[in-house]
């Protein structure tokens, strides 16, 4: 199997602060793989590299064959990397169908001509991204909610927003940020669920920044760890709950007993 | 009779090229978020260039000087008019959309609109300086000397019917998939990035559509009058048209309109009959930018949409195959659960 993300000594440096200090890991083409670490540990800097949103300060970041550490962020999600934000951030004065009617790519109607004078054809092809955002929408259960204001959603919902907004854009792969957080433990299971689900019907490869090790237990095939800026370890959680550094960066001493145990 | 009929005439036109600045500041901040603060310069450049395009070349010996002075017939040279305040709105864009967004986006059209006011006033070999250009040749000259009030009315046609084709436009952009995106980018602009757009170019294309749309009213503007001098683009004129925008509702082509009413034409010209003070000739003009004010005060106080809100999007929908309301992947994933969340 081929890697579908090389992340290859990558240096990230805020003023002193080096958020990220020389980490390395890939992630297979097809799975979903976490990316753990206690706070602070550069996971969310380490999403913002490979989505472009970061500059990085050395290494390399390759995406599908192709380096993509000097491409700009637009031109990484056009080659199928799309992320999503630890806090949502959804387009509140839009409704939620349009939420995810807009990140679709290569609609016609984006070009200006197409837009004013060849409206009938932009339009038939807005009614069939309707038709498809309305079953991602009924998949994350907000079909119901599609014609509400995005700023109206509950924090929950707005979480299922982020992800099926990101559904939408059809990635290669896809770049968690947190999706649980805030999300109540009975939804937790089935996000879990629709992201696994997802990952076999499509071969979507996913790299999913998580604290709650029950999900990661549940749908990642591998886990990167990463303390103070670099790659602490890699493996299944299985094995690396077996690892005394990790269990000791990760988890404290106190919680030692219980997971490590 | 003839008196009303002209003033009426006056009042249309009006309102129809403020309604075309305000429909071209929606594109820019309604639709993309764009914080414009120099409309009036938009509409200065197409009004200027419309004029040394469409006037024979300055003659030194009256002591009035403008550059160009090409003598084109007026077609031509209101095309030149849009074009140039289209390419400034390119040119502003390139410095102000790269890198800035918002309050400092905003920072730097007001600099250059200041800038390009100070420039055109002081250098009198542009556009005449302080004096600004006059006896600028009008379309259907002929009727506009010996029947002014026909002119007038010929002219309430012209820019009814413009004004139409630029709502037409306006409307056709906002529903399409290039709208959206200008509105998303006004929600958040990162996240339009991140999903692949290219913001800078979608923003770019907001800011040249409504400088050209700003220019044409300014074309239409000189056409009418057959004058224009600085003091006729001061700052204070790029606020009547937010004011218009913000008091409509911004996001909103009917709230633009309706806002266009109000200000320039209820608020604008309803203090003119507040009778003059002679020890004060100044109160009036200050008690209209004072009411203006307080109107955007007060409607952003009680309503902060506008009078008329943007519009939710509509569009056209067939229900829901069974298949994916019930089941996904074998768990459930029905409509319930959202109202848990």
């Amino acid at each position: 199997m081929s890697n579908v993300l090389e992340v290859n000594d990558v240096h990230v440096a805020f003023g002193g602060l080096k958020a990220i200090d020389g980490c390395s890991f890939t992630v297979e083409k097809g799975t979903i793989t976490a990316l753990i670490g206690p706070n602070g540990a550069g996971k969310s800097t380490m999403v913002g590299s490979i989505a472009g949103a970061v500059s990085i300060s050395s290494g390399s970041i390759t995406f599908d064959g192709n380096n993509i550490s000097s491409l700009p962020t637009y031109k990484r999600a056009q080659e199928g990397l799309i992320r999503t934000y630890q806090i949502s951030r959804e387009f509140g004065g839009m409704s939620v169908l349009e939420n995810l009617l807009v990140v679709r790519l290569g609609q016609s109607g984006e070009s200006l001509i197409n837009a004013v004078f060849r409206p009938k054809k932009s339009k038939a092809e807005t009614n069939e991204l309707v038709a498809e955002a309305n079953d991602i929408l009924n998949t994350f259960g907000l079909y119901r909610l599609r014609n509400e204001y995005a700023s109206n959603l509950s924090g929950g919902q707005k979480r299922l927003l982020e992800l099926s907004r990101a559904v939408m854009a059809k990635p290669k792969m896809l770049l968690l940020d947190e999706p649980m957080a805030g999300v109540t433990p009975a939804l937790i299971e089935i996000l879990g669920e629709h992201l696994l689900e997802l990952n076999r019907s499509t071969g979507m490869s996913m790299l999913l920044v998580e604290h709650n090790l029950e999900v990661v237990d549940k749908i990642c095939s591998r886990v990167v760890v990463m303390a103070v800026g670099k790659r602490l370890a890699e493996g299944t959680l299985g094995e690396l709950r077996q690892n005394r550094d990790v269990v000791e960066a990760y988890l404290g001493g106190e919680v030692h007993e219980r997971v490590g145990g | 009779m003839s008196v009303i009929l002209g003033y009426v005439a006056t009042i249309l036109v009006t309102f129809f090229t403020y309604n075309i600045f305000t429909l071209g500041l929606n594109i820019q901040f309604g639709y993309a978020g764009i914080l414009n603060f120099t409309v009036i310069t938009f509409m200065a450049m197409g009004a200027y260039f419309y004029a040394v395009f469409v006037m024979p070349p300055a003659n030194a010996s009256n002591q009035v000087f403008y550059i160009l002075g090409l003598h084109w017939p007026w077609p031509l040279a209101s095309i030149a008019g849009v074009v140039a305040s289209g390419a400034l709105g390119y040119l502003i864009g390139l410095i102000a959309l790269k890198r800035l967004r918002s309050d400092y986006l905003a920072i730097v059209t007001l600099a250059t609109g200041t800038l390009l006011y100070g420039l055109s006033g002081d250098n009198n070999k542009l556009f005449d300086g302080w004096a600004g250009l006059f006896a600028v040749n009008q379309p259907f000259q002929s009727v506009a000397n010996n029947n002014p009030n026909t002119f007038s009315w010929i002219f309430v046609v012209i820019s009814g019917l413009v004004m139409l084709a630029v709502w037409w436009f306006a409307n056709q952009l906002y529903s399409s998939p290039l709208g959206r995106s200008m509105r998303a980018i006004r929600e958040d602009q990162d996240v339009v990035d991140a999903f692949g757009k290219n913001t800078f170019k979608v923003r770019m294309l907001a800011m040249v559509i409504g400088s050209t749309i700003v220019g044409i009213g300014g074309v239409l503007t000189i056409q009418y009058i057959g004058a224009l001098s600085p003091a006729g683009w001061t700052t204070g004129e790029t606020f009547v048209v937010w004011a218009a925008l913000l008091v409509g509702g911004r996001g909103n082509n009917i709230g633009a309109m309706l806002g266009s009413l109000l200000v320039a034409v209820v608020f604008n010209e309803g203090t003119r009959y507040i009778p003059q003070v002679a020890s004060n000739p100044n109160l009036v003009p200050d008690l209209r930018n004072i009411i203006i004010g307080s109107l955007v005060i007060l409607s952003i106080w009680f309503r902060p949409q506008g009078v008329l809100p943007e519009k939710k999007a509509k569009f056209f929908e067939l229900p829901l195959k069974d298949k994916y309301a019930q089941t996904f992947g074998g768990s459930k994933a029905d409509q319930d659960l959202v109202v848990e969340v």
